[in-house]
């Protein structure tokens, strides 16, 4: 991934929620080459960066909290610390908490790469009555410190020139100085360490995060290559134990901590906090027990209507030309393969920039704006509660309100969540979310044939269909969720520009993966018809369709069609009963309508999120997906059916 | 000692002990949740929800779910100290 003529590598590593994304597309600019997706940094992003005639490698990296992997982002975060090993680090830290933040520049310092310390949030740190000194901080660490304030773009220039010249300078930093007892069983474990042995950057932070890193992988891999030195490990370990009547990576993490709070009280000054702002006492409202639900509920309330205020005229705007388009094409080609191929491009790109593009990109932005408020925390904290009832917590909210845009980014974004149960879990059910596509159908037929409030309805019996698969899933998945920990950032007025560049590069990242699912699974499709191979599958078919369902057995293929997008079964509905829309009513009843409705909403997720399912989650996840979702059709439509019956 | 779901709102407490599992209890280092931090209790939701913690010592604010504030042992910061 890195060129072989390589660019230096700088790595931005800091706490969730220092600003590291902030500062990064600061610096970047949208011509970023760039991977990342959902909220948080999950994966890492790189941009070249070119300044005063320096070419830079600037990579960000998934907020992480201490340098000992727990989470699935983390470990993305360390593998790249460790394993590539970057030319320089920059430690994004959050100054309106500065005492806590400290504790990984320390373990950064003990790492002993090239380190400057990005000071964000300063204007956030004098509200808050923080006033810190940064040229004692600086002599206090070891290492540059640049003040800044990445959301209005303040000690930018300041910390690349810091990045440039530490580049060419290289020093040994000075290691961080434990209390005598616990310094000298690290000394005693560093010595220990034979030379020919695979340590992460040096034998000094190998020997610490050894005695940190109880009970993972590594110490089995220990056990096997060098019992003696894993003997000699679990000795100290113990002796540590004993002395301090704590397990061993507490004792370590409690030095840290005790050594952060005392550079913090030593480099700064806490004023008494001036008076309670504004901000703060919106904060209460929001957070407030009864209040705070009424707002969440208002919020997202607004949230969809905005989206689909701004997205239907949107799609309308988008998908008329691309109808004449094919009108046009219908009218003056043969019916020749080309034609079809040139039909299903159309729909493929149609669908994609059409359909999905206007409802997403505003549920982007929305969704960057909430997070940049710090909103998305606290309506995690508000859900949690009713996130319990169905097995899962907090945590989840975010990647089901991104569901409702694209189930795909939301599958994705799972990544932030804590323990693998709770990621198969809310992966399972993102499916059961209506995304954008499925609510054009659910409008177009439910909302324009019986009304809107059967359309409402529908969505609030979705919803209820949802919590109870969370019920029977987390019953199947015993394995207790860890519960919610999730740090609540200060409430902050978000950057316009900020929320554009996350937006931009989180649809890059979508396009790139599901357009070409997109546009392959539409030519199929048209092939499918130009070889009249419908009329198989409707054949094939036609027990479920005609006899289990009651739904004309010509409907049959466009349960394919929704397997490969599901919006475009509604197009194929008309085209296979051969009526136009306002004409519907006169092929299929009211019933048959509903049946067709939920079955197609529900079974099978689209072919795009099938395939990131298998791909963030496993083969087996994405199997056990597709077989729930068709069952749990079958059987919602075969009660449909019978109640509709009555 | 109490556990943070007995504990009362709008009081100053120190932590004594937290306990659970490995896992649990790096996070909650992780986050700042030390022995003899000051913490106080923010606000609490309707319905038995998460608890919101407001660390005084690093300044911060989490939210915890039930479970988990049952691992976290107080005790109530007396004022005349």
């Amino acid at each position: 991934m890195t060129q072989r003529n390589k660019l230096p590598d700088i790595v931005f590593v800091g706490q969730p929620n220092a600003g590291k994304s902030t500062l990064f597309n600061a610096i970047a600019g949208y011509k970023a080459e760039t991977s990342n997706f959902a909220g948080t940094t999950v994966e890492h992003t790189h941009s070249k960066v070119n300044f005063k005639g320096n070419l830079l490698n600037i990579i960000d990296l998934p907020g992480t909290y201490t340098l000992n992997p727990s989470g699935e982002a983390e470990k993305v975060a360390l593998r790249h610390l460790f394993v590539e090993k970057p030319d320089l680090v920059v430690n994004v830290v959050d100054a309106s908490i500065l005492g806590r933040s400290l504790e990984m520049t320390l373990e950064l310092i003990e790492l002993d790469y090239p380190l400057v310390v990005a000071l964000n949030m300063m204007d956030l740190a004098e509200k808050k009555g923080v006033e810190i000194d940064v040229e004692k901080l600086k002599k206090l660490l070891g290492v540059p410190v640049v003040p800044l304030i990445a959301t209005r773009g303040r000690g930018i220039k300041e910390l690349l020139d810091e990045v440039v010249s530490e580049l060419g300078n290289k020093r040994s930093m000075l290691p961080v100085k434990l209390s005598k007892d616990v310094e000298d069983k690290v000394v005693e474990l560093e010595g220990l360490i034979p030379p020919d042995f695979p340590v992460v950057a040096n034998k000094r932070f190998t020997a610490i995060k050894m005695i940190e890193t109880e009970k993972l992988v590594f110490n089995k891999m220990l056990m096997e290559i060098n019992p003696s030195l894993k003997k000699n490990l679990d000795k100290i370990r113990e002796e540590l134990e004993t002395q301090h009547n704590a397990p061993a990576y507490e004792v370590i993490s409690a030095e840290r901590h005790h050594l952060a709070f005392k550079i913090f009280e030593e480099s700064c000054r806490v004023t008494r906090r001036k008076k309670v702002g504004w901000l703060e006492r919106v904060d209460d409202i929001i957070m407030h027990p009864l209040l705070g639900y009424v707002i969440l509920l208002g919020v997202f309330l607004a949230f969809f209507f905005v989206i689909f205020k701004v997205g239907n005229p949107l799609e309308e705007l988008l998908l008329n030309p691309l109808h004449s388009l094919r009108d046009y094409l219908a009218f003056h080609m043969e019916k020749n393969l080309l034609f079809y191929l040139a039909e299903g491009l159309i729909q493929g790109i149609g669908g994609g920039v059409a359909i999905v593009l206007p409802y997403f990109i505003p549920l982007l932005f929305l969704m960057s704006l909430l997070e940049d408020v710090g909103y998305l925390a606290r309506a995690s904290f508000l859900m949690d509660t009713f996130m319990h009832r169905i097995g899962l917590h907090g945590n989840s909210v975010s990647p089901f309100i991104l569901g409702f845009g694209c189930n795909v980014p939301a599958v994705i974004s799972t990544r932030i969540l804590g323990s693998r149960r709770d990621r198969i879990i809310t992966s399972l059910l993102i499916p059961f979310v209506p995304c954008s596509a499925r609510t054009t159908i659910i409008l177009a037929l439910v909302a324009f044939y019986l009304g809107p409030f059967w359309a409402l309805g529908f969505y609030v019996f979705n919803i209820l269909l949802l919590g109870a698969m969370g019920r029977i899933l987390s019953f199947f998945y015993r394995q207790p969720s860890p519960g919610l920990i999730l740090e609540i950032p200060s409430i902050k007025i978000p950057s316009l520009k900020n929320m554009a560049k996350k937006t931009m590069v989180q649809l890059k990242a979508f396009v790139k993966f599901a357009w070409p699912i997109l546009i392959a699974g539409s030519i199929v499709l048209a092939l499918m018809q130009h070889f009249q191979l419908d009329k198989y599958v409707n054949l094939i078919l036609s027990p479920l369709v005609a006899k289990a369902l009651g739904l004309p057995q010509e409907l049959g293929v466009t349960l394919v069609f929704g397997f490969l997008r599901k919006e475009l079964s509604l197009i194929m509905m008309l085209q296979a009963l051969g009526v136009s829309y306002q004409d519907l009513m006169n092929a299929i009843t009211y019933q048959q309508l509903i049946v067709f409705v939920v079955f197609i909403s529900f079974f099978i997720p689209c072919l795009s999120t099938v395939a990131i399912i298998w791909k963030e989650i496993g083969r087996k996840v994405a199997l056990l997906s597709v077989c729930l979702n068709t069952v749990v059709a079958v059987i919602i439509s075969l009660a449909i059916r019978l109640i509709l019956k009555l | 000692m109490i556990n943070l779901t007995q504990a009362p709102c709008d009081k100053q407490l120190r932590i004594v002990d937290v306990q659970g599992g490995h896992g649990v209890r790096r996070r909650l280092l992780s986050l700042g949740f030390h022995k003899n931090h000051i913490i106080e209790l923010d606000s609490r939701s309707i319905l038995r929800g998460p608890i919101l913690v407001r660390d005084l010592t690093s300044d911060t604010s989490v939210a915890l779910g039930r479970g988990i504030a049952q691992k976290i042992m107080v005790e109530i910061v007396d004022a005349t100290e």
